[in-house]
């Protein structure tokens, strides 16, 4: 399997009451908070880490869009890419993604993402998102019932962009241009693709359709994410879509450390902080228009799998670290605890791409950064055998190549 | 349900509540939703001919998908009146319904008679920022309504006894229809266009609308070149229910004038 290295890029510096004095970390979250100069530390810290996980054989550093909120200080995370495509040899460099509905015109990310892949020569997965709610309907103003509409337009623009041999003319509804022709254009002649998305089946359909890696990215683990991933697959195969595991991405909150009473008392606190300090107002997420009826219809049908006083407990921090772990929010204890956990986990989910989230909310970074490096040099040797007998069009060549080179790709020697 | 079909644009299947005999009079209902066989478009219908369609989008009316922008509205309202054989229609326009009421007044003139807005969306005051219609939903409620909210709104919602999530599916629907006009701030251009509207304009405002301030009728009556204010105390978004007997009193006034 391959490994995505990620952080929610957090403030680290939130008053301890935040969580529980403020309605909302999104959107309406008060910036009075949030030192500029401290935003800045944050920053070069998630970039060390990045910079370091390469070296250690992650598949691809990973990066994501979130706007107005204090949980991920990330409103371009292609800025953040740059950096990395220019100062990183090995892994792949995960935009997951591009909210494409907030770019006007959209042929913006076509350009930035073809930038960021001559950069970094070939290495960029180019996510695109629909976006959360809060971040499309409220601080962008788009108008939920358009976003769907919005984001497949400017897919198809975007990806026609990318192949196109000559100029060509594009009169959408939300888009029009007489001369597309975007410079430069990506090195990778198919850039892989990652869609992800909450569960809804109009979205597996298009993924389905066109073949993309499908991703399913929560902090809730894997009890509450069976019912959509399965979900996922159960559909996929009654359509004679690809089952490939290498097609599904999966977001998992590890902390590793060389017992597990270590690991409870390095990571306790910041994996409280992480859930405790981020609070959604209800109205944020939830906008009328913004999920079909079909797709409301098909959440609201979907088994419960945790109470609503356990869902409650979790995100108030009131868990304690090895609920946390049992509920499957993390994977928590030794390098061979922790594999063999994450196995169960994608084997049983079938994920092929496992986005692992190494450093959550206010944790100092030499425990991120030994997370790293016990995950690196003792997990992930453990586990890059599964599926890697399954073809991975999903992540760029040469990330691969360079991976395999120096880490092993898994297979047989 | 009445199906409109406009060649090579769509077709429109439309919950259409009809009542009473005489004038026609065409009823665009708001946004939160049709609000069925109310008690104040009953005795509107005592003396005149009702027509209130269910916006596209809403319940169970279609074609939706074939509005780009509220321009089209305008000229799918243009449309259905011209395919139930009206002319020279009253237009009553509440809430949403109001805006696309404005809008029809002001591109189709030969059409309307006379023009009630009520409560109407559609315009934005810099000095004045209205609360968010799609916003906190106890706030929006509360600010909905001059007293406590009725225990039942008027709707045309009938319950599915097999369908446990109809309700909430109806107004997730509803709402998310009018986000395309609504959203992020319910100002599609109308300002522009007022100007342009000939039919003698009353504009009724329940003066403790909480989602829109006396202020904007104030702007409407402003805009409209012959246009009136009628104000109602101790009523909200919906006069027509809080003050049921005044709201038809002084629509019917103004309609027979």
């Amino acid at each position: 399997m391959k490994f995505h290295w990620f952080a929610q890029q957090y403030y680290t510096k939130l008053p301890p009451d935040y969580g529980d004095v403020n309605r909302s970390s999104w959107v309406t979250a008060p910036i009075n908070v949030a030192d500029p100069v401290q935003v800045g530390e944050d920053y070069h810290m998630y970039l060390r880490l990045m910079q370091q996980a390469d070296g250690l054989g992650w598949d691809s550093l990973l990066l994501n869009e979130h706007h107005q909120t204090s949980l991920a200080m990330t409103p371009s995370p292609n800025l953040i890419a740059s950096i990395l495509a220019a100062t990183t040899e090995n892994a792949a460099i995960a935009l997951c993604g591009n909210s494409l509905a907030l770019y006007n015109p959209p042929i913006r990310v076509a350009e930035e993402i073809a930038m960021l892949d001559c950069l970094s020569g070939g290495r960029i997965i180019a996510g695109i998102v629909f976006g959360t709610p809060m971040d499309t309907a409220f601080s962008y103003g788009v108008p939920p019932i358009e976003l769907r509409e919005r984001f497949h337009e400017a897919r198809d623009l975007i990806t026609r962009a990318w192949q196109a041999e000559e100029p060509f003319a594009f009169n959408g509804k939300y888009t029009q241009l007489r001369y597309v022709n975007t410079w430069p254009r990506p090195v990778q002649e198919d850039i892989p693709v990652w869609i992800p998305g909450s569960g809804s089946p109009e979205t597996w359909d298009v993924v389905n359709a066109l073949d993309y890696c499908y991703g399913y990215l929560s902090f809730s683990g894997k009890q509450s994410a069976e019912p959509i991933v399965k979900g996922f697959w159960d559909y996929t195969e009654s359509q004679g879509g690809n089952m490939n595991p290498n097609r599904m991405a999966f977001t998992q909150v590890i902390c590793c450390a060389d017992t597990d009473e270590e690991a409870e008392r390095q990571y306790s606190e910041a994996v409280k902080y992480f859930y405790r300090q981020n609070p959604t107002a209800i109205e944020f997420a939830t906008p009328p228009g913004y999920n079909t009826p079909a797709s409301i219809r098909s959440t609201l049908n979907r088994a419960k799998v945790m109470s609503d006083d356990e869902r409650r407990r979790a995100t108030r921090g009131e868990l304690s670290f090895w609920e946390y772990d049992e509920l499957g929010y993390i994977i928590a204890g030794t390098p061979d605890r922790v594999a063999q956990r994450v196995r169960e986990l994608a084997t049983d989910l079938r994920i092929g791409q496992l986005i692992t989230c190494m450093h959550v909310g206010n944790l100092p970074e030499e425990v991120a950064a030994e997370n790293n490096r016990l995950f690196g040099t003792e997990v992930m040797p453990q586990l890059r055998d599964l599926w890697a007998d399954q073809e991975d069009r999903w992540t760029p060549k040469v990330s691969q190549e360079r991976v395999a080179a120096k880490f092993g790709s898994g297979l047989p020697q | 349900m009445t199906t409109l079909e406009i060649p090579n644009i769509g077709t429109f299947d439309i919950e259409l509540l009809e009542e009473g005999s005489g004038a026609p009079l065409l009823y665009l209902h708001g946004y939160e939703r049709h609000p069925g066989t109310a008690g104040f478009l009953t005795r509107l219908a005592e003396n005149r001919r009702v027509l209130a369609p269910e916006q596209p989008g809403y319940g169970r009316s279609t074609g939706f998908e074939n509005f780009t922008d509220v321009i089209d509205v305008a000229l799918y309202h243009r449309e259905l009146l011209e395919s139930l054989g009206v002319e020279d229609v009253d237009v009553v326009g509440h809430s949403l319904g109001g805006m696309f009421a404005a809008e029809l007044a002001a591109i189709a003139p030969q059409l309307v008679r006379r023009l009630v807005l009520v409560n109407p969306f559609g315009i934005w005051l810099d000095d004045e920022p209205t609360l968010d219609p799609f916003g906190p939903a106890a706030e929006v409620k509360a600010a909905k309504w001059h007293g406590e909210a009725p225990k039942d709104e008027p709707t045309n919602f009938v319950p599915d006894p097999d369908d446990p999530h109809a309700a909430i599916l109806f107004s997730a629907q509803n709402l998310g229809s009018a986000t395309k006009f609504m959203w992020p701030i319910a100002d599609r251009g109308l300002r522009r266009r007022l100007p342009l509207i000939d039919a003698p304009t009353l504009v009724v405002h329940g003066t403790s609308d909480g989602l829109l301030p006396v202020s904007y009728a104030d702007e409407f009556v402003r805009l409209i070149p012959n246009a009136e204010l009628a104000l109602i105390d101790a009523a909200g978004h919906y006069p027509m229910v809080e003050q049921e007997d005044e709201f038809v009193s002084v629509v019917s006034k103004f309609l027979d004038a």
